[in-house]
């Protein structure tokens, strides 16, 4: 459970920070809302890419130890 | 019924004004003391005999070393040592605040995302620091993707960099979610035992039983999962690799 739990909140947190960069940089920039779509795209990236990884992780015989990869 | 929310309210105990900046001790910092000074007495007095057959503290105190100490082993490899202090320090508090928790009429330090922020910034940060200290200008490289076409690099490594910075908002909003939902849900199902009274009271009493079983347990896997994606970002910078 800890896990399914990790994975969803590394996807709302990628989302979350994409937009907050892009809500601040449209603030900067005076570019609504232009930025911000642009990086609520990004962010759902990032946050679909750390899941990747988080998952990638789980996979039974791969989480060995780091300082022999 | 009362509300669920109540429980989360900070009062101040002692009013302390510093420059200007409201300093107050409050009931959160009273349970922050509380769990410091139960570790403390866990690991300092739990200690005194140094007996090669542990009594029962003892037992607890190197049980709880030897469990962050292969998760450190495991998960960062020989060049974490140097970190095992911080990552024990930092479990041993979030896994003590938790279980002070669970206690009636106490508070539950974690339930407030500043705390869990502000725990999840002094990760974040160090362990950049500890990057860059490590690699100097060569850990900007982590946010490089290996053999990727030149025209995608600029669009990756903006990625990159955007799931970097989530680390500390996922790691604090986990565990401030986690456990604020659990104590309002344990609070809720609380007011319908009382509100059911002695006819209808003994399901939501059972479903509470079961699920204080479960918020332990959560308690305890909340500071584990705090601890582990520390020992992995240390093993990130450290060693440069996803």
């Amino acid at each position: 459970m800890g896990l399914a739990f990790r994975i969803a909140t590394e996807l709302v947190a990628g989302v979350l920070v994409g937009a907050l960069i892009g809500w601040q940089l449209d603030r900067w920039l005076s570019t609504a809302p232009v930025m911000l779509l642009i990086f609520f795209l990004l962010g759902a990236a990032a946050g679909i890419l750390n899941v990747v990884r988080v998952a990638k992780k789980m996979q039974p015989g791969r989480n060995g130890p780091a300082d022999g990869q | 019924m009362p509300d669920p929310m109540h429980q989360f309210e900070i009062k101040r105990l002692v009013d302390i004004n510093l420059f200007g900046l409201d300093a107050s001790f409050t009931n959160s910092s009273l349970f922050m003391v509380i769990a410091v000074a139960l570790i403390s007495f866990l690991t300092i007095w739990g200690m005194r005999g140094r007996a090669l057959v542990p009594t029962r503290m003892q037992s607890v105190a190197e049980l709880s070393y030897e469990f962050v100490a292969g998760m450190v082993r495991d998960n960062v490899g020989s060049a974490g040592q140097k970190y095992f202090p911080f990552v024990f320090s930092l479990f041993m508090f979030i896994l003590f605040a938790n279980m002070l928790g669970m206690l009636p009429y106490s508070f539950t330090v974690t339930s407030h995302i500043i705390v869990t922020f502000a725990l999840a910034a002094v990760v974040f940060i160090g362990v950049t620091l500890i990057g860059f200290a490590k690699h100097g200008l060569g850990f900007l490289k982590f946010f490089v993707p290996s053999g990727v076409p030149a025209l995608l690099l600029p669009l990756l490594v903006v990625i990159e960099v955007i799931s970097y910075l989530t680390r500390p908002i996922s790691l604090s909003v986990r565990l401030f979610a986690n456990m604020m939902a659990g104590h309002t849900m344990l609070k809720v199902f609380g007011a319908f035992v009382v509100g059911l009274g002695i006819l209808g009271g003994w399901a939501p009493l059972a479903f509470m039983v079961a699920f204080t079983g479960l918020e332990i347990l959560v308690a305890f896997l909340q500071a584990y999962v705090f601890a582990i994606l520390t020992c992995i970002y240390l093993n990130d910078a450290l060693h440069m690799h996803h």
